[in-house]
This record gives structure tokens, sequence and C-alpha cells, in this order.
């Protein structure tokens, strides 16, 4: 197991390099520069920009310097665009902003999801089953720019009871929307994933067994069935939960959470190119260690899976 | 009673007396005043930088107005009143400005602002290291060397500003400027304080470091967030500034912004959701307002040497133009009280007069006539024309109407192509149109900040109109006596040539608080100042 970690993560340094790479190919190749506007600066002043920021050197030294400053230094540079700021300062304050909505919101999807997913399960083709497909469906069709302003006119507007945006350092009324609104789509997954393998697992040989020795529903469930029923659930939630704290940029647009999402959108559109890479490279690494976090879950769960 | 007693207590009253009109009248007009002097306020998007030099955009600008005080400021009206200079005279054939600077304006930390602090940010606008994205503000100011230092030709000292004694500041341009001293109120032109910036370097604008000499400080920034500024105590005019805190919150999405409008979250919302301005002044007549913009939406023809020939023929440009019924456009696309344009100026620009341009005053039957039948003496059949513009709904429902009036009244078959901003600045300054959408936005209140656009070698002229009597004219009007009689006759040469094809003038619309007072409606440049509005008692 041990050697299983460590080769995979000598694999994840070559990955993030090539990402690193490629990013910087790509961003390269995008039309239009960060310092580009209506207004044609003159070309002067252009050129004292990119050589403020290195831009003028070749671009073999561009991803050679960056990469040295990033794994020597762990400096990911200034923001292009965004003066006064550099791209640490930028994840410094909008990653903790987003895990904490990305984690809060995992915790209620899984936690829902599974529930809504079992009980639709061990009740199949009962009401009760028939009402937590409806919600997971209704979730599902329910995209979070659709959720968010719905949410807003209703706690905000119309009952007063929470603030319309922001955050504030966290503070819980300004937690609860973004999680919602955040939580809904993957938690209507989770469920519908949940509900799908746990009715293949009750209906597999062994649990009959169980179930033909007589033991009790409860035990049959929680001891027999519902380890087996988590696998596909959990290779779900690795990708899902990198998804949820790496960002929404729905959530920050509508919530004015000022998390890492907006940060990576607007970096795009504004060719921001420090912070495009920050921020592509903070997604890759965590991408990699969840997906190696998950597979280290598949061998604990099932037994059968050895590294 | 001893005199530190005597001292003591007129202390207390003058603290009393300043702090009178926050919990009673206003001063000046008696009205009763709110306990809440606080101001809220949208932000549309993060701005990138509260350094004033660095700045080189519109919503930065309006904090930066608050944290910082340039020599001159604009009351209501836009006019120029005393900043941080009590006075100035022109000397050397307008070719020197001396400012005398009140002894009794202090940097937030106490220091008094110095005409060293106006040397020392001016240099550093030009400052080749700083790599400032508006240097060029400080060229177009015509300041002698500024050229030359941006080049890295001449050190930043060379730059034509001196302290001649810590109150007076002395600038020498290289010509001429008649609107110069309106160039002071901008950002670029607004003093540093040197001592901070060069213990923090870029972070001295971080709430923690910044100092500053306006009518507030900076309390809190939280980026995409919010931002919170407060009174500064030691303001020269703090005694008559009366909100005590402004916050500035950034909500992207404008929908989003107006529900938390009207649950009372925020005082101001700017600009309203496009077309939405009729239904908000119906419901709430006391809050939403609709002012001049000073920015100019118009349609450039490719005129490069490989353009298309059709475009190089006069009657064509002005058919195509005259064909577009800009009624339609403003009454019902954009429905914000902007104005139908035939000139390139913005209407409300200051001193400047509109050209008589013939066919502003007639019917659309009658263009429409005109352009069929210029048309047809061009003898142009079949003229396929490619139309871009960056992605947004409104451009995209402009660019829609007008390829189709174009291919109803002159048979012109319009290709629309959309591009993300920054591709679609690349793909334009390339000259991959025949014809593409600008908005040209003005620099300061007076016509040449629009019609410098397109002179000849202008770099923002995208699509290379090229005019000799428009060029002779800009040139002679630097220097003219009265140039706004140029500025006319040059806008009456772009007409008459068709050099663009102008669609409509802006208009800033709006929601405010009933409220809020004091908020400047006439001033054509949208620049507000906190220090004043005002709350008054509901």
């Amino acid at each position: 197991m041990l050697t299983f970690i460590i080769k995979r993560l000598a694999v994840a340094i070559p990955t993030l390099l090539i990402l690193v790479i490629f990013s910087y190919l790509i961003m390269y190749a995008a039309p239009g520069g960060p310092f580009d506007s209506e207004r044609q600066l003159p070309p002067q002043v252009m050129a004292n920009l990119m050589a403020k920021y290195g831009l003028d050197q070749p671009l073999i030294v561009q991803i050679a310097r960056y990469v040295w400053n990033v794994v020597v230094h762990f400096d990911f540079g200034p923001s292009f665009i965004y003066k006064d700021q550099t791209v640490n300062d930028i994840i410094r304050q909008g990653f903790p902003v987003t895990l904490t909505y990305g984690f809060w919101s995992f915790v209620v999807a899984t936690s829902v999801g599974m529930s809504l997913g079992i009980l639709a399960a061990i009740y199949h083709n009962s009401w009760l089953d028939y009402l937590a497909v409806g919600i997971s469906v209704g979730a599902q069709v329910l995209p979070n720019f659709v959720m968010a302003p719905i949410l807003v006119l209703t706690f905000t507007l119309w009952l007063g009871w929470l603030p319309g945006g922001g955050w504030q350092g966290g503070q819980w009324q300004y937690v609860i929307m973004p999680v919602i609104a955040l939580s809904t789509s993957f938690m209507a997954s989770i469920s519908r994933l949940t509900r799908s393998s746990m009715l293949e697992v009750l209906n597999a040989n062994y649990i009959r067994t169980a179930r033909a020795k007589g033991l009790p529903m409860r035990r049959v469930i929680f001891r027999h069935a519902l380890k087996p029923a988590l696998l596909p659930v959990i290779s779900y939630l690795g990708p899902a939960f990198v998804g949820m704290i790496t960002g929404s940029v729905v959530i920050d647009i509508y919530f004015s959470t000022g998390g890492i999402g907006i940060f990576f959108v607007n970096s795009a559109i504004n060719r921001d190119y420090s912070v495009i890479m920050g921020i592509t490279i903070l997604t890759g690494a965590l991408t990699v260690l969840f997906n190696l976090v998950v597979d280290i879950l598949y061998a604990w769960i099932d037994p059968k899976i050895r590294y | 009673m001893n005199m530190k007693a005597i001292l003591k207590l007129s202390a207390v009253a003058a603290v009393i007396a300043t702090a009178a009109p926050a919990a009673g009248t206003h001063p000046v007009t008696g009205e009763k005043l709110s306990d809440n002097q606080t101001f809220t306020y949208r932000q549309l998007d993060q701005f990138p930088t509260l350094d004033p030099q660095m700045n080189e955009e519109t919503e930065g600008h309006h904090v930066i107005r608050d944290l910082f005080e340039g020599l001159l400021i604009q009351d209501a009206d836009g006019n120029l009143i005393p900043g941080v200079a009590t006075s100035y005279e022109a000397s050397n054939e307008n070719k020197t400005y001396t400012f005398h600077l009140r002894p009794e304006a202090k940097w937030s930390n106490g220091e008094p602002v110095t005409a060293a602090d106006f040397v020392y940010g001016w240099q550093r606008a030009v400052d080749p290291a700083n790599a400032s994205p508006y240097a060029w503000y400080m060229e177009m100011a015509s300041i002698v060397n500024a050229s030359e230092i941006i080049a890295g030709e001449k050190p930043v000292e060379d730059l034509g500003v001196k302290a001649i004694d810590d109150h007076t500041l002395e600038v020498q341009l290289i010509k001429p400027l008649p609107y110069f001293p309106m160039m002071t109120t901008y950002s670029t032109m607004m003093p540093a304080p040197r001592a901070t910036i060069e213990k923090y370097g870029a972070k001295w604008t971080d709430p923690e470091n910044i100092v500053s000499n306006g009518a507030y400080t900076l309390t809190a920034m939280v980026m995409n967030e919010y931002q919170t500024r407060e009174k500064n105590p030691m303001y020269w005019d703090a005694d008559n500034v009366i909100i005590e805190k402004t916050t500035g919150m950034i909500i992207n999405d404008v929908n989003q912004a107006l529900t938390r409008y009207k649950a009372g979250e925020i005082d101001h919302l700017e600009p309203l959701p496009a077309g939405q301005y009729p239904a908000l002044l119906k419901q709430m007549p006391d809050e939403a307002h609709s002012v001049p913009r000073l920015c100019s939406y118009y349609y450039a023809f490719n005129q490069r040497p490989d353009a298309i020939p059709e475009l190089k023929d006069v009657r064509v440009r002005q058919a195509l133009s005259y064909a577009v019924d800009r009624d339609v456009i403003v009454n019902q696309i954009l429905k914000g009280g902007q104005w139908p344009s035939y000139d390139f100026t913005h209407i409300k620009t200051a001193g400047f007069e509109v050209p008589e341009i013939d066919y502003a005053n007639w019917t659309q039957a009658e263009r429409d006539a005109e352009a069929k039948k210029l048309m047809q003496e061009a003898g142009v059949k079949d003229l396929k024309l490619k139309l871009i513009y960056n992605t947004d709904e409104n451009h995209k429902q402009i660019a829609t109407i007008i390829a189709q009036m174009w291919k109803q009244k002159l048979g012109v078959e319009t290709e629309l192509q959309n591009f993300e901003w920054k591709t679609y600045l690349d793909v334009r300054r390339d000259g991959q149109f025949d014809v593409a959408r600008v908005a040209w936005c003005a620099d300061y209140n007076e016509a040449s900040t629009f019609l410098n656009v397109l002179t000849t070698d202008n770099e923002q002229n995208d699509g290379k109109w090229s005019n000799a009597e428009f060029d002779r004219l800009m040139a002679a009007s630097a220097t003219a006596e009265d140039p706004e009689v140029m500025y006319t006759d040059a806008e009456k040469v772009l007409s008459d040539d068709m050099g663009i094809l102008p669609i409509y003038h802006y208009a800033n619309t709006f929601l405010l608080k009933s409220d809020i007072k004091g908020w400047p409606y006439n001033n054509a440049e949208n620049n507000w100042y906190s220090k004043d509005l005002y709350r008054v008692a509901e």
C-alpha cells in the first residue's frame, strides 16, 4: 500500500508539469493579452508592461522561469491585472472561502443524497421511493444559476431572513444559500447513484442468503449491503469533492462570495496569465490528490482490490 | 480658568461642533439628517487596483476619488473646484501652470500634503519600472519629457513638474493645453505617499498599510466581495463630510443586484438590467434615473487599403448610415434615455456645439429613400458585409436589427460575427472586418477626447478612416483660441464623409434610494464623491 502511495505521488509530479506546460501553451495561443483594452496602449507603454511581467522573454524562458519560481520559491508571481495582488494573495483569500462552502456542500450532498438513495432502494416502488426519486430529479433539473436567484428572492427579499450575498468571513447566515445552491445537483446525482447500486446489491444472492438465515433487515443493510453498494458512489465522490472545493463560478457570481471560482473565470477572460496558471495548478494538484484518496478508500472498502 | 483649560474646553466645543452635522441637520440645506450616515453601492466587478497611478478604469476611480484628492476636484455640475490646490495660474503662453497648495491639507497619518508628494506621484506614473498602463495619460497631458521618460530615454527626475516650495507646484507643458487643469482631477495625477510606498511596495494599498489624503480612508477590502472606506478625520474639510462610511459591494449579476437593492441591502445600483429602465421608473419614480454618460457607440467602416472597395465609396457609407433607424435602437432595444446620434462627440459634452447635420433632421422615410438612391448611384449591388461585435446581448440585438434594416432597405447581406472581448480586440485591430462595433468614452469633458480618436495616426482608429481636412482641424484646435468652432467643423467633415456610422450616445441608468441626497446628477462624467452625499431622515 505504501509503495503504491509513493508511486502515485511520484507520478503526480510529471503529471502536474505536463499540465503546467500545456496550460501555458494554450493560454499563450489564445488571442489577446492581459494588457489589451478598448484603448490600445502606445507601443512604449505596452513594452514597459511586457518587460515588467517578463512577457518580452522567449516562451521557453518564461515557462522555465515560472516553473522555477513555483517549485523553488512557491511563488506563483504577481497578478497581471490586480496590480496590488500576487497570485498567492488571491489563492490565500479565495481558496478558504471555496473550501468552506465546498466542504459543507459536500457534507450536505453526501448525507442527504445517500440517505435518500438508500431509503428509495429499501422501500423500492413505494411512495417513499417515488418521493426520493422525485426530489433528486427535481434537484437535478434545477441548475444552480436558477436556484441562486430563487433563493435570494425567497430568503432575502420576501422573508428577509438571510443576507442576499457576501461572505463576511464565513458567518453562517452567509454560508447557507451558497451551500444549498451548490449541493443540490450533486445531491441528486449521489442519491440516484446510491439508489441504483443499492438496488443491485439488494438483489444479489448473498443478500438473499443473509436474509434467508434470518438476519434483521438493519443488520443486512448496514453490515452487508452498504459497503459494496457505495463503491460506485465513492468513485463519483472524489471528482465531485474536487469540483466543489475548487470553486463554483456560479456561486461566486450570484452570492458575491469571493471564492476561487470567480477569480478563475475572470482570469481567463482578462488573460491574467499568472492567476490562470496558479488556479490551474491548484485544481490539478487537488484532483490528483483526491483521486489517490478515492483509490485508497476503494482498497479499504473492497478487500478484493489490492495495490 | 487657566489658559490650558480654556484650550481644552474650546477643543471639546470644536469636537461637538464638528460632530453636529451627522446627528442634526444639513449645514446648508437645513434638511434633517438620518442617524445612519452610510452609503452602500453596487460594483459590477473587482477593480484592478487602488494605486492611483496604476489605475486605468472607472470602478477603481470611484474609490480612489474618495481616498485621494488631486489638485482640483469637481462639483455637482462637473465644474472644477479647489482640491488640494486653492488656486492656480497659467503663464508662459499657457505652457506653465503654477498650483498653490493649501497648507492645511494632510495625509491620513497626519503628515502634511506637499508639492513633493505630487511630484513623486506624477513621476511614478511615467516611471518605466512601474509600467503604469495609464502612463500615456501624462503624455496626453503634454507634460515636458513624459514621452522620453516612458521610452526610457530620460530619468524620471526630468519630468516637467517641480516643487517650488512645499506648497507651490509648477508644471511645464510642451504645448498649451486648454483642458490641462481638468486633467488633474483624474487618479493618475493624484499625490502619492512616498514613505508608505517605499516601505510596503505593491502592498501599500492594503487597508492596514494605506495612507491617503482624501475625505476617506480604506478600512476593509476583500476582493470580489466588498470594500469599505470611512471618514478620514485628517481631511482638511472633514467638518463638512457627512457620510461616515461608504461600502462598495461587488455583485456581478445585475438581476441579483436588483433583488438586493429592493431588499434594502444597497442604496445605489448602476447600470440597470438592459431594457428595464422604463418599468423600474414606473415602479420607483423617485429612485430610477437616467443621466448622460460621455460615451459614444458607433460602427467603424474598414477603410484600410485592403478593405472591400465598395466601402471606400462615400455614397455607400452614407447609404448604410441613412438606412439605420436609430430611434428604433434607442427606444425599443436600449430604452434607457440614450440619444440617437448622427455625430461622434456626445451631445452633452461641455462646450460642444453639434453641427448642422442634414440627415439628422430628415424623417426616416426620407433617409431610406436617399439611401436607396445613393446605392443606385454608386452602382453597388449584392453587397456582402462582415459585421463584428464583442459577445453581449445588447450588441447582438443592435447588430441583428441593423443587418435587417440594411437587408430590407438596401439588399445588403450582412454576416454577423461575435467574439469574446480580448479576441474581439485582436480581430478588430487586425482589420478582419468590414464593419465593426466600437464605443469610445471620454477621458475628460471636452470634445477633443472623442474627435482625436479618428485622426489618421491615432492608435484607436481601427477603421483607419483618414481625412486630411479633419486632421488639420484637430491639429489646429490644440492651440486655437476657440477650439469649439473647430470641433464643430471637424464633426461636419466627419459627417459629410461618413467616416464612421454613429449610432447612439450613452446614458447612465441607475437606482438611488430617495433618502440619499447630494447626488451629482449633472456631472456629465458621472464623478461622484461620497463627501458630497448625505442621508436625510425619513
